[in-house]
């Protein structure tokens, strides 16, 4: 079954009102129908010059259709649209329950590419399908199966005829539309990246792009892709052009064919000659039945391709806790270690490894390195959110794939460079890391952070909807700190806080860090662009060219006692990717730089 | 909102043809409506009235015929629509773009450029259901329907009159069912689109939910946020669709009227058959483009909206160039006075009356807290970007005074170079990117240059030297290699006047050396510096520094 067929399955739109929608769109257009017949028959029987009375019920028939046809079409549009919003809400909570429950390494996954800005309308495309597609499908066999009906009854070869040329408009034109569209949204995916590319580019390096006399240069690159995606989609399309000439076609030649059979049936006296029009009009009036089935192949195709992308997690693996997963986390040693650690997204070679860190109580310990270096994905591997590749991460005595999840969740806190602010109030956002918390405690989290300011300058304080554009880069990094603190949890892993901080806020920020780790001996790392020197030592990721480059940083003291003597662990250094060519391989230095436990400082 | 934006007819080609052709294919299928309509009541009333049909061979043949022709047109409508979708929508973004980018700073740095990249990117693709949907049924509305309404009235002045009565009330109905749900739909659209942004919310904040271990409370939220959503919804549709359904009341029951007179006036013997058959079967037709355009319309907000958000770009009038060859920078003196840039949006001046005077082979560095306008200050030099006060003036060695306004920009960005934060590089190889601005440069200054740069470091570390590839957006090489990459761009040029960015605080620390190896660098090539600094050590490095801050208020 396919991909949007399980999802349906899955989601299991109540019959009873899917049944409901079919028989109110079935009423509707078979009005239409039905109306072009009995007019058909009205008009054909008057020219006979009966009695009026012999025409009053169809007259009445007739208005009666008049009405009916807009009445169940409305009807049936909230029946449909309805079913489909069950599924659609259905579909998101499903979702959240599975993701929720999925393995972290999913989730974690998850802020790779566009998968979370797509589940929202790939949801919608979903849940439309059953109006847009498969509806129009259902309803066009109703009516198809009685208008053959009605017209076999009055003239069996007509019916033939009829039934016929129905079964290629509604078969062959869909199926076309449909590989069409397929093909179209393949071509779109394709070629909209390096559209998107090229306008950005444009746009981001306009300055660059003008003073170097590129611009005119970038926009024909841009023109030539143009010509490039309009003939793939334009070949794309090509299916859906005789689509639309397949149900014509077939149409066309149903009302050809009936006339010609009708009007032969009632030279021969097999067909009465007041039901000849009937036999011809009929046909005519399919061509509306049929005419909107290509666009539900279309809506069938696109909501495939959704649930395609949403099938893998509606249906995510679930954490494989182990049988022997000890639930009881270390009260007192909430010390992080790593020892010949390797860490990288699964199916991919690790992006650091032969790590050793030490994420001590009462200590900063701060991770930098350049750009893609695999900082965030130490984090997220330190965190539990992500499992090593090789080596292991301890807290305490224990093995963090050992202990239960939750456990580690409420002695580790990670917070993620791009984690989420809810639109919803300031209030409501930092009761996310702890329910319970007082306004107090809100308050005084903020002004750790260095936010005082900014929250008494905000008319409804801890009540202000957080709505884009209320919050700054810098400001926003402070928010997701004083979270991670509400939390109140004894390790505590940052990526990026000072981030979109200018030089003396970021030091501040470092210094609140420094005097919480020692004031309350929490256990914090901290990923930062910017080497800081911190009580914990630097951890030195990146690309140290054809040497390996061993760089000492001298940790800052708090409290300003003169500095202990340092003991300096020179971590294991590995080959990145252990890719080597021509004898020189890019190399990761990896050095940390530890106090030797002194006892708290 | 107007259904057909002049300005895409008078402006787009592919969109002046495409409707051409539409207006024409919607003309013919008009005609074959009425020629078949005529052949079939032909044919049905010769038959009903005992004629056989071998005599009407000619009429079924030509029935045919008018088949084989609709089938024909049905697929140029179809193929050409979609064929000009595309067009019309690549012609629209490159002008888009092309007239954003000549805007230049004062623009791209406005909250517009949003805007641009969301029409450039997803808006204008909105424009294919209208062109290849929509369009077609309102030209049709246009053309077909009174063309239909005349015939009728040919064969059967009462059935004209019926529909004709009827035909305004359609649009006039549909305005008034719209104006008095349009509160409650506003009402309804905000509170629904509200519901189900919570949803998404929830469901984008999963990873930060599950990192602070509180991802399974909020599952029967999205439960009832879903149920919400879907009460909300199902009230703004109710209203939503009672437009529609006046349309098909009207259209349907109007039919239906017309067809009960003509059959009650052909029982009293005052019309034919064959004339009722043809009245009988064109009614319908004469409502159908209306239905359709109807059924449609929300295919048509979308792209109008798009087509509105591009011409408004387009109408932005571009800033005029001066005629002024440009005075040769190696011996002239660039002097800015009393410049202040207005921006969009914020009530202060950034740069607020900076005055400074860049002496050929100096180094002058720009220093300020951000926000002070040291970056558009540099736009301004590079002549990119027109003060709101104050002066900018070329000064040669003779004494001649030029103003910066009156001077060709495109001489005038010959002798200039830049150097940004996000140096641009395209998918190709390390050398392909550093020549791509050059002009044809041998392999002795590509190694001099490249040395100079720090780049032959780099590319001595590559697997592949200068041939390696750079994925896009430079994928392959860090920030400060990137940069290094760009610097040798420069060294590349013979620009005398350089203006650099340097890296603000959240690049790597590499990228910050290169930027002090750029300036030590082209200060030896006696080139004219323009640095903005972040930091102190390239202050350092400057013959003059000149500090952007604003003057605190009530202090001068």
């Amino acid at each position: 079954m396919s991909a949007l067929g399980r999802t349906l399955a899955l989601l299991a739109p109540s019959r009873a009102r899917m049944a409901a929608a079919v028989a109110f769109g079935s009423l509707a257009l078979g009005s239409a129908v039905a109306l072009t017949a009995l007019s058909a028959w009205l008009i054909s029987r008057a020219a006979q010059h009966p009695s009026i009375v012999a025409l009053s019920l169809a007259v009445v028939g007739v208005r009666a259709l008049g009405i009916s046809r807009g009445t169940f079409r409305y009807l049936e549009r909230l029946a449909s649209h309805d079913v489909a919003l069950r599924v659609t809400a259905r579909l998101r909570e499903q979702l959240y329950v599975s993701l929720a429950a999925a393995d972290r390494t999913v989730v974690a996954g998850l802020r790779h590419g566009d998968l979370l800005a797509r589940i929202g309308p790939d949801g919608d495309l979903v849940g439309d399908v059953l109006v847009r597609g498969l509806l129009p499908f259902a309803v066009a066999a109703v009516v198809c199966a009685g208008a053959v009906t009605l017209v076999a009854t009055l003239l069996p070869l007509a019916g033939v005829v009829l039934a016929g040329c129905l079964l290629v408009a509604a078969t062959l034109s869909p199926w076309l539309a449909g590989v069409a569209a397929r093909r179209a949204h393949r071509v779109a995916d394709e070629t909209s990246g390096l559209t998107t590319a090229l306008a950005l580019e444009l746009l981001d390096h306009a300055t660059e792009l003008t003073v170097t006399g590129q611009v005119s240069q970038r926009l024909q690159a841009l023109g030539r892709n143009e010509i490039v995606r309009s003939d793939a989609l334009d070949d794309a399309a090509r299916p859906g052009a005789w689509a639309a000439a397949a149900s014509s076609t077939a149409t066309g030649a149903a009302l050809v064919g009936c006339l010609v059979v009708g009007a032969k049936a009632v030279r021969a006296g097999s067909l009465p000659p007041v039901m000849l029009a009937v036999v011809v009009l009929t046909p005519l009036a399919m061509v509306e039945v049929v005419a909107s089935l290509p666009a539900a192949a279309a809506a069938v195709a696109r909501a495939s391709a959704a649930a395609q992308r949403l099938w893998p997690l509606l249906t995510a693996p679930t954490t494989t806790s182990r049988v022997s997963a000890s639930t009881s986390v270390p009260d007192d040693d909430a010390r992080l270690t790593a020892r010949g650690l390797a860490c990288g997204w699964p199916g991919r070679p690790p992006v650091v490894s032969g790590l050793d860190v030490d994420v001590v109580p009462g200590r900063v310990l701060s991770i930098t390195g350049p750009s893609g270096c695999g900082k965030s994905t130490l984090l997220l591997t330190l965190a539990g959110l992500l499992p090593p590749v090789a080596g292991q991460v301890r807290l305490g005595d224990s093995a963090l794939e050992d202990l239960e999840p939750h456990a580690v969740r409420r002695v580790v806190t990670f917070t993620a460079e791009d984690a989420h602010l809810f639109t919803t109030t300031l209030r409501e956002n930092l009761l996310v890391a702890r329910g319970d918390a007082t306004d107090g405690e809100l308050e005084s989290a903020l002004r750790q952070v260095g936010l005082r300011g900014w929250h008494s300058g905000l008319s409804l304080g801890l009540d202000t909807m957080l709505e884009p554009g209320v919050v700054s880069g810098g400001e926003r990094r402070r928010l997701l700190l004083a979270r991670a603190l509400l939390v109140g949890s004894r390790v505590l892993l940052l990526d990026e806080p000072a981030e979109h901080l200018d030089a003396a806020s970021a030091d501040a920020l470092m210094a609140e860090l420094e005097r919480l780790a020692s004031s309350t001996g929490v256990a914090v790392a901290v990923v930062t662009h910017q080497p800081h020197p911190t009580s914990g030592g630097t951890l030195l990721l990146g690309s140290a060219g054809p040497e390996v480059q061993v760089r000492h940083s001298s940790p800052a003291v708090t409290g300003g006692a003169a500095p202990d003597p340092l003991e300096v662990e020179v971590g294991v250094r590995q080959q990145l990717n252990g890719e080597r060519s021509g004898g020189r391989g890019v190399q990761v230095a990896a050095v940390q730089v530890t106090r030797s436990a002194h006892g708290q400082g | 909102m107007r259904p057909l934006d002049p300005r895409l007819v008078r402006e787009v080609r592919p969109a002046r043809r495409y409707v051409l052709l539409t207006g024409a294919t919607g003309s013919a299928l008009g005609a074959l409506v009425v020629v078949q309509a005529y052949l079939l009541a032909d044919v049905i009333a010769t038959v009903f009235s005992g004629g056989d049909v071998a005599t009407r061979r000619p009429q079924v043949a030509a029935l045919t015929v008018c088949v084989a022709a609709r089938v024909g047109l049905s697929w140029v409508q179809e193929r050409y629509g979609e064929r000009a979708a595309t067009a019309v929508i690549a012609d629209l973004r490159l002008r888009v773009l092309a007239h954003a980018v000549a805007l230049g700073p004062s623009f791209l740095r406005s909250a517009a450029r949003t805007e641009v990249v969301t029409l450039t990117t997803v808006g204008l693709e909105n424009l294919r259901p209208y062109l290849a949907r929509y369009l077609p049924q309102l030209l049709l509305a246009a053309v077909v329907t009174p063309a239909l309404l005349v015939v009728v009235a040919v064969n059967d002045p009462l059935s004209a009159g019926v529909i004709a009565l009827t035909l305004p009330l359609v649009p006039l109905f549909m305005a008034l069912v719209g104006w008095m749900t349009q509160t409650s739909s506003a009402r309804g659209l905000v509170s629904m689109q509200r519901l189900g942004a919570q949803v998404l919310d929830l469901l984008a904040g999963l990873p930060t939910l599950v990192a602070l271990g509180r991802e399974h409370g909020p599952a029967a939220r999205v439960r009832a946020l879903g149920q919400a959503h879907r009460h909300a919804t199902n009230r703004t549709l109710r209203t939503a669709f009672l437009s529609s359904l006046v349309l098909e009341l009207l259209t349907t029951l109007s039919v239906a009227l017309v067809a009960v007179g003509v059959g009650l006036r052909l029982l009293s013997g005052s019309l034919d058959l064959r004339t009722a058959l043809v009245v009988l079967i064109l009614a319908p037709e004469v409502y159908l483009p209306l239905r359709q355009v109807g059924t449609q319309f929300h295919a048509s907000s979308d792209g109008l909206a798009a087509v509105d958000q591009a011409f408004a770009v387009l109408a932005r009038p571009l800033p005029a160039s001066g005629t002024l060859p440009a005075p040769d920078l190696r011996t002239s003196t660039v002097v800015l006075d009393g410049v202040a840039v207005q921006h969009e949006g914020r009530d202060r001046l950034a740069p607020d009356g900076a005055s400074l005077t860049l002496r050929p082979g100096t180094v002058t560095a720009l220093t300020g807290p951000s926000g002070c306008g040291k970056t558009t200050l540099a736009e301004v030099v590079l002549g990119l970007r027109r003060p709101d006060a104050g002066e900018v003036d070329v000064v040669d060695a003779a004494g001649r005074r030029t103003r910066l306004v009156d001077v060709d920009l495109a001489s005038w960005l010959d002798q200039v170079a830049w150097l940004g934060q996000h140096p641009t590089t395209t998918p190709g190889t390390v050398r392909e990117n550093v020549l791509a601005f050059a002009g044809p440069t041998s392999d002795v200054d590509l190694d001099a240059a490249a040395r100079l740069s720090g780049l032959a470091d780099v590319v001595a570390g590559l697997p592949l030297g200068w041939r390696t590839q750079l994925g896009a957006g430079g994928a392959g090489l860090s920030a400060g290699q990137r940069q290094r990459l760009a610097l040798t761009r420069v060294l590349l040029t013979d620009a005398p006047l350089v203006v650099l960015d340097e890296p603000s605080a959240h690049l790597d620390a590499e990228s910050e050396l290169v930027v002090l190896d750029a300036v030590r660098a082209l200060g030896r090539q006696r080139r004219t510096v323009l640095v903005i600094a972040h930091r102190p050590a390239l202050a350092a490095l400057a013959d003059e520094v000149v500090d952007l801050s604003p003057v605190p208020v009530g202090a001068a």
